[in-house]
């Protein structure tokens, strides 16, 4: 299958998949909750290139208006976090989460 | 000639990426993680979706990564504030992240024969796009707006102190 | 959009005008008084509105919402929990000190976020409603910004939803890359046309269960549950307990009716696995814990466990016994939660078991309509609970689910223990000096009349859920 600009689509497949796994990579390896919103805004946007991606190669531009919206959602997702995380440093002084820390069982 | 673009954009992404997580300085992670969103708006624009490029240039390079260096600089944190992880902990995260890529990897090969792909180009445009999102999409992009709404009166109700003579 | 678009959409449409004028009072003058009312009276209104549909109403709003009757019986469940929730916030937020206006904003705009996520069936409208609702989530987690667990409860839960949204949006962007279809409808159609599913499709389904399972907190996706139950406030608690978990279900409800899913072994049996891991871990998890907070949300873990049988069920039957189990444990629910959210003062939360101790002799009442709540938990007789875990049992036989009907029942049996525990607790002679600082009794009574209501629903649909089980087969 050659598509119009000669990429085969695997290749955004194994593009976007491996984004998303260096991004969850991320979340579980830091514990610095800005960095781990980054690393969640890394895996939205795999999703993004994989939808696009789709989009393109489907002819469909549902999925890239899909990608409009994932983008508001990511906007929004940080403003509340980022307020989150100054109100959690006011009272803690650290961003320093761990996500198991206090899971008693 | 765009295989190799498409090659060389692809290898700085995921460098880049990985390049966030484990950067010591925070600050690092967010150049870095800029560098990666531009690579992105790179592979749509090979992908024919030049407006989506655009849009993701000012929404992410220029809005949210502003916002993060914004945030890192008021809390000033830096390398000493990075707190340490366990080992084992750090190894099982890396395990994790190795059996999902494998998981991923297994599922998704042979996909090609799948998709079905039609020739005609030209859905990038601002024009389809408009049409699509004002015509088909117009409810969610009312909900997006109540989306908005609600991250900005989170956002304004938490961050605001407490009592004036706060330090931050 | 045309008119009758715009007349089936009304009850959205209401929400969030009641959010808007709620924004401009604030903006004139910050009262509680008023936000109160006008959010409690905008609720009201919205729901007598949609009392005006017919139960067949069927309005598709292509290609992204249904306003059916399924729906409507949903949004109508939406909006009665969250005005119980807005009954019980106002004496919780009287007594302390931090601005109370907004939180019946982010209520308000959480309750629509549900409502859209009920009515969807194209991925847009379903992540968007999610989301919806995460971000004011998110905010009336942390909504107490001074209390030491709440900005840790609410960090938590950012980040694991953020998470699990990623995962849903994996998930439905392989099920996009192979169907190129977005609508459930489209994807039921191809799912039909196709003889063996391809194997990204499967992966797709399987994050998109994940992303799922994060919210609704199975096994093992549960872990957050916990921690954020006890850090956010208690109405919050409840309405995460109840709208939160609730609309999920009925989302998976309709997408599984839509790709007739139950038809997949492969899917049959991870629900399987996920129901008897919650159900088992939930209960068990909960005999050790002496914070109450934490005990339901242990105990919400294994509902959702007993639930997944009677989703698994399938067809009309399964349907019909979700929506009751739901409509049983939204009311025992919002009850407990009520109650605790009644007795707690001014600095904390009464979350600790030693709280309740010989509760009995000093607010009988409060302890007799706890003990009914606890008692339909457990699916004792004469209590909806019963009759939702009978009609559960009834659908899993029907379909032979026969190991899951077994671990249903004994997990019954574990949960019953820690139910009585608490009442036992309740019944202690020993008196504690309490010496909080109370109210004006007044703001009291809405609280009392909110949960007095709630117990005469519990024990009416004990005893003749009847009404209730022919309106349910009507909307299904």
């Amino acid at each position: 299958m050659q598509p119009q600009n000669g990429i085969p689509i695997d290749y955004y497949i194994w593009l976007a998949a491996a984004l998303f796994t260096i991004g969850v990579l991320g979340v579980l390896y830091r514990r610095n909750a800005i960095i781990i919103f980054m690393c969640i805004e890394l895996m939205l946007n795999a999703v993004n290139v994989l939808l696009v991606a789709f989009s393109t190669y489907l002819n469909d531009a549902a999925g890239q208006v899909f990608v409009f919206f994932i983008m508001a959602v990511a906007a929004a997702e940080v403003a509340v976090g980022l307020a989150i995380l100054i109100m959690m440093y006011r009272n803690t002084k650290t961003t320093d989460i761990n996500i198991l820390n206090r899971l008693k069982w | 000639m765009t295989l190799n673009l498409f090659y060389f954009l692809s290898f700085l992404a995921v460098l880049s990426a990985l390049m966030v997580v484990f950067s010591k300085n925070p600050v690092y992670s967010v150049l870095y993680l800029i560098i990666t969103f531009f690579t992105i708006a790179g592979h749509y624009i090979l992908l024919d979706a030049q407006f989506l490029a655009v849009v993701h240039v000012i929404v992410y390079a220029g809005a949210i990564m502003v916002l993060f260096l914004y945030v890192i600089m008021l809390l000033n944190l830096n390398r000493e504030s990075e707190p340490h992880k366990s080992n084992i902990l750090k190894f099982a995260a890396v395990i994790c992240a190795g059996l999902l890529l494998v998981v991923l990897v297994g599922s998704l090969k042979g996909t090609e024969a799948i998709v079905q792909q039609s020739g005609k180009a030209g859905i990038g445009y601002v024009k389809t796009l408009g049409e699509v999102m004002f015509k088909e999409f117009l409810l969610p992009f009312e909900i997006t707006s109540i989306l908005l709404l609600a991250a900005m009166v989170g956002a304004v109700m938490l961050g605001k102190s407490e009592k004036t003579n706060d330090t931050i | 959009m045309n008119r009758s678009d715009l007349y089936s959409l009304t009850p959205l449409l209401i929400l969030s005008s009641a959010a808007i004028l709620n924004f401009f009072s604030i903006s004139i003058k910050r009262n509680h008084k008023v936000i109160f009312a006008i959010t409690v009276l905008s609720l009201i209104g919205d729901f007598i509105f949609l009392t005006s549909y017919s139960l067949y109403h069927q309005q598709h709003i292509d290609p992204l919402l249904v306003v059916d009757g399924f729906g409507i019986f949903n949004i109508g469940l939406i909006l009665l929990t969250t005005l119980v929730v807005a009954l019980m916030s106002y004496a919780y937020f009287e007594q302390r000190e931090e601005r109370k206006e907004e939180y019946y904003i982010l209520l308000i705009l959480a309750a629509l976020g549900a409502c859209i996520m009920v009515i969807s069936k194209h991925f847009v409208s379903f992540f968007l409603g999610l989301e919806v609702l995460s971000v004011s989530l998110y905010s009336l987690i942390a909504y107490l910004r001074t209390r030491e667990r709440s900005d840790e409860a609410g960090i938590k839960y950012l980040i694991l939803a953020a998470f699990s949204s990623a995962f849903l949006l994996f998930g439905m962007s392989l099920i996009y890359a192979t169907t190129g279809k977005m609508d459930f409808g489209g994807i039921g159609y191809y799912l039909t046309t196709t003889q063996d599913i391809p194997l990204i499709m499967m992966a797709g389904l399987g994050m998109l269960i994940v992303g799922a399972g994060f919210k609704l907190g199975v096994v093992p996706f549960h872990m957050w549950t916990p921690d954020v139950y006890e850090g956010a406030p208690t109405p919050v608690t409840a309405f995460i307990a109840t709208v939160s978990k609730g609309g999920m279900i009925a989302l998976l409800v309709r997408f599984f009716n839509a790709i007739n899913g139950y038809q997949y072994e492969s899917f049959t049996n991870l629900f399987t696995v996920l129901s008897i891991a919650s159900m088992f871990v939930g209960n068990i998890l909960a005999l050790r814990q002496t914070n109450l907070k934490r005990i339901l949300a242990y105990s919400s873990i294994s509902h959702i466990g007993y639930l997944l049988v009677a989703f698994l069920s399938g067809g009309s039957m399964g349907a019909q016994a979700t929506t009751f189990y739901l409509v049983a444990y939204f009311i025992t629910t919002l009850g407990a939660f009520g109650i605790i959210a009644t007795l707690s003062d001014q600095h904390r939360d009464a979350e600790l078991i030693d709280d309740y101790r010989g509760l009995l002799w000093r607010r009988p009442l409060t302890a007799v309509a706890f003990s009914a709540m606890l008692l339909s938990l457990a699916g004792i007789p004469l209590t909806a609970g019963f009759i939702a875990k009978f009609y559960v049992i009834t659908a899993g036989i029907g379909t032979q689910h026969w190991l899951l009907v077994f671990c249903l029942v004994v997990n019954s049996v574990i949960g019953l223990y820690y139910y009585i525990k608490i009442i036992a607790v309740m019944f202690d002679q020993k008196l504690q000096i309490k010496s909080a600082k109370e109210l004006h009794p007044l703001v009291y009574v809405i609280s009392s009349v909110t949960i007095a209501v709630l117990a005469v629903f519990l024990f009416w649909l004990g005893v003749s859920p009847e009404g209730m089980l022919s309106l349910i087969d009507d909307v299904i």
